[in-house]
């Protein structure tokens, strides 16, 4: 085997990444010896999107930045706007709100750990825990009529109610999860080959954690405990308290531990809910024309902290709306536990923050020189088509 | 510490009819509240605009003839609907709802996914004369 | 003259070792599916997956020797066909034997693994560099076990041909003698054929599909055939050893097919191995199980 360095791309356009997002890994054999990211091949000027069309519209731009927390990211919307306007969504809204979103936390993670099977190479873990995903999919078609952008949300309450069928389809769904989700809690904290390729791997400490500002299951895993839900907590969280999940080993295992642990407390949560769900409206009225002034809005996506900027000048369209996604919180640790780890742990660690591109690519850092300039649209073009060229 | 942990699961898959749906060969029931395609009823229909106002992906567009005696036709673009119920919300007649049978939408042409709703003399004034310009949906 | 055209186009060599491959791998894929709960594919998915490879265009990549990149499929195939004319196919006495034909035999075969590193090693891709690396260091964990496991029958027939060694085992299971031989053996097959979760050399998530990242059309078809014939010579290989003997046709259906099945359970049951973990696994056990069998025979033979 040579001893000879060299980089070896992953992405944009790679079998193990779904998502556009570039690697660059260097390598000495199979070892890392270096890593960095690029992101933004998924750009799609969502946040300047919004400022041309009204209120109610864009929620459901908003709801399409993520195709797996998309509820998360409309609540986490319709909560802020509810704010500046002075509306609270009546309270049997709001519990609907919650529920809506863990069980869309049972599909993300459920989700999650299949992916994450099968970058690990066990198939079999990745076509059970889909096969039982497709329950709470299924929950949640019952619930919304959709399996993925439920579009539940509107401004000031919620389209849905719950009735007596789509509640037992809930409960009995629910069992059949929880006895799901035990069972791959023992394979992944039991099973000896996959125990080799998670325990141990991509150790993260809480400090570690702390300085990179890792948010989610992921800081979860690594001792830090911070959950907005318990933190500050936001639609009906105050009603319905939930355990906060820690380990703290930090590797991977504590990764699935910590995301599967949360499923159990997730389904404690919706039992409870659906035991006392207030009675009362589905919504209120809302005015068109949103107050001028500016918030912010914190709710906790499946894969951490999401963060929502919402600025009204007065109109029925917004001055400004600023997303920040977990991912791009945690995207900063994978490149730093990289080093010094297998190629072969490469795909495991990169999944193990649970990366989402298309949440993620919303940002542009451009670096000035001081003078400014007017480009036109024309100008604008003849350049990327240029630079394209350039890079070939 | 094992390394058979799933052998019981792949034991009763090999005695389990396989999960997969053999979707164009056998079509699952559709729950009750699933959001197909976009219905109109133009009986209760006063023109009020509303639900076009707020559909994020302006995929709907009234049309009126001759709003004093309530003739208005309402084109639908299947393609450019997000399927979120907005409008169904909006609209404080209940003149909209979204059927939960048809929502095996797929067309090889454009064309098809428009659909016009309306009396049928006034589809057909409609598309007999050019595409209209005016737009008295109000965008 | 005749004769042995058909052997080497027909049968056993030929065609119906491509199509008993065929159907194998059809059948290793549904049994996959079935125990993780899936459809699997239909019966002629292997094939039309084959029709449609020979179709495409086959793409030489730049800078690579253009005789070599399109020859090493072509020996790759050629080298498992080969070893099929000494093995006992469907259940008939092999076609033609030598004293020593199982090391050439074995050998044959392992000539596929060779192809495909060397493939890898001369694309100048990445994946395909890593996946070349990978492989031949497989190559050489599990070689050596795989052969002491083979070996051990031919020990204990006192033979190394392989027609004698089957008349030996028609008579006994020497699963029942030697079981760490067959496990050994079993795995080791399975290494040689990259099966999870021994599929580390090609492991799609990390370095695309390895080795043969840069192959397409007809010289991905002439690997990928030449693994399927191994399926199918490393099974009757195991079976006639290990198995008591395959001695005809229906015999040697449901042997190899128990196999596949028993291939097929430990494919769905294990997480990818790292390739480091692969070669402590096979050095650590493998190598060391199969030597510990070799002695105890050893002693035995010595003994009576
Ligand atoms: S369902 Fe939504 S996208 Fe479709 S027409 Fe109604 S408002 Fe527009
Ligand atoms: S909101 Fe209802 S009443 Fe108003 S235009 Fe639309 S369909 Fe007609």
């Amino acid at each position: 085997m040579s001893k000879e360095q060299f980089t070896i791309p992953i992405g944009p356009q790679h079998p193990a990444l779904k998502e556009p997002g570039h690697f660059t890994l260097t390598v000495d054999g199979e070892v890392v010896t270096g890593a960095s990211v690029r992101l933004g091949y998924a750009h799609r000027g969502i946040e300047k999107a919004v400022e041309s069309r009204n209120w109610v519209q864009d929620l459901y731009l908003l709801e399409r930045i993520c195709g797996i927390c998309s509820h998360i990211h409309a609540t986490a919307y319709c909560l802020g706007v509810e704010k500046l306007a002075g509306v609270t969504a009546p309270p049997r809204a709001q519990a609907i709100r919650v529920l809506v979103a863990e069980l869309e936390r049972i599909h993300s993670h459920l989700l999650w750990l299949g992916v994450a099977a099968h970058q690990a190479g066990f198939d079999t873990l990745f076509m059970y825990s889909w096969r039982d995903r497709e329950t709470v999919m299924e929950v949640l078609e019952q619930l919304t009529g959709n399996r993925v952008n439920y579009s539940a949300n509107l401004l000031g309450g919620v389209k849905f109610d719950v009735d007596t069928r789509v509640l037992e389809t809930i409960l009995s769904g629910l069992d059949f999860l929880e006895t799901r989700t035990h069972h791959y809690l023992d394979i992944v904290s039991g099973d000896r080959i996959f125990l080799q390729r998670t325990r141990g791997i991509g150790m993260m400490t809480s400090e570690q954690a702390e300085r990179l500002g890792v948010t989610g299951p992921t800081a979860r895993a690594s001792g830090v405990r911070r959950d907005i839900r318990v933190d500050a907590p936001y639609a009906a969280y105050d009603r319905y308290p939930i355990q906060v999940v820690v380990e703290t080993t930090g590797d991977l295992e504590a990764r699935f531990i910590v995301r599967l642990k949360e499923l159990l407390e997730t389904y404690h949560l919706i039992r409870t809910l659906l035991d006392g769900l207030p009675e009362g409206d589905l919504k209120t009225r809302m005015p068109r024309r949103i107050a001028a002034g500016e918030t912010i809005s914190r709710v906790e996506a499946p894969r951490g902290e999401l963060f929502y900027f919402i600025k009204s000048d007065g109109g029925d369209q917004p001055a400004r709306i600023k997303v920040r996604t977990p991912t791009l919180s945690n995207m900063a640790s994978v490149t730093q536990l990289a080093v010094g780890h297998q190629l072969a742990d490469m795909p495991m660690l990169l999944t193990g923050i649970d990366p989402c591109f298309s949440c993620n690519d919303r940002l542009t850092t451009v670096q000035t020189s001081g003078e400014s300039e007017t480009w036109t649209w024309e100008k604008l073009r003849q350049y990327g088509i240029a630079s394209y060229r350039e890079r070939g | 510490m094992k390394i058979e942990t799933m052998l019981r699961d792949i034991i009763q898959s090999l005695f389990h009819k396989p999960v997969t749906e053999l979707y164009p060969a056998q079509r699952q029931p559709t729950p009750q509240r699933l959001r197909g395609k976009l219905r109109w009823n133009p009986e209760k229909c006063t023109g009020c605009c509303l639900c076009v106002k707020d559909c994020p992906c302006s995929a709907i567009e009234l049309i009126t003839i001759d709003k004093d005696n309530k003739r208005f036709v309402m084109r639908y673009d299947a393609g450019r609907c997000t399927f979120c119920a907005q409008c169904v919300q909006n609209c404080r007649f209940n003149c909209l709802e979204m059927s939960s049978e048809d929502w095996e939408l797929a067309a090889m042409d454009k064309a098809l996914f428009t659909v016009t709703y309306g009396r049928e003399e006034d589809v057909q004034s409609l598309l007999g004369c050019v595409a209209p310009t005016g737009d008295p949906a109000g965008e | 003259m005749l004769a042995s055209l058909f052997a080497l186009l027909i049968f056993p060599a030929g065609l119906f070792v491509l199509v008993n491959g065929l159907a194998y791998h059809w059948i290793d894929r549904k049994l996959v599916a079935r125990l993780q709960n899936r459809v699997g594919p239909r019966w002629f998915q292997p094939a039309a997956d084959m029709v449609k490879l020979l179709a495409n265009e086959e793409v030489l990549p730049t800078g690579v020797d253009a005789r070599l990149f399109t020859a090493l499929p072509v020996v790759a195939l050629a080298g498992a066909l080969a070893a099929m004319i000494y093995l006992p196919i469907a259940g008939l006495p092999p076609l033609y034997n030598f004293p020593g034909d199982l090391i050439v035999a074995v050998y044959l075969l392992s000539l596929l693994t060779l192809c495909t590193g060397l493939a890898g090693a001369i694309s100048k891709d990445r994946f395909s560099i890593i996946g070349a690396t990978r492989a031949l260091t497989q190559l050489f964990s599990y070689e050596a076990p795989f052969l002491l496991a083979l070996l051990g029958p031919a020990f204990a027939a006192g033979s190394w041909q392989i027609n004698e060694i089957m008349a030996y085992t028609s008579s006994q299971w020497l699963i029942l003698t030697q079981p760490v031989g067959f496990v050994v053996a079993l795995i080791g097959l399975m290494g040689k054929l990259e099966m999870a979760p021994f599929d580390t050399p090609e492991a799609e998530t990390e370095i695309v599909a390895g080795a043969m990242t840069e192959y397409s059309g007809r010289g991905l078809a002439l690997f990928l055939l030449g693994r399927e014939v191994e399926l199918v010579g490393g099974l009757t290989l195991i079976a006639a050893f290990y198995l008591g003997g395959i001695n005809n046709p229906f015999d040697y259906a449901l042997k190899t097919l128990v196999l596949l099945l028993g291939v097929a359970g430990v494919q769905t049951l294990m997480t990818r191995l790292r390739i480091d973990q692969v070669v402590g696994l096979w050095w650590r056990y493998g190598a060391l199980l199969a030597l510990g069998q070799w002695l105890l025979l050893l002693g035995q033979r010595m003994g009576t």
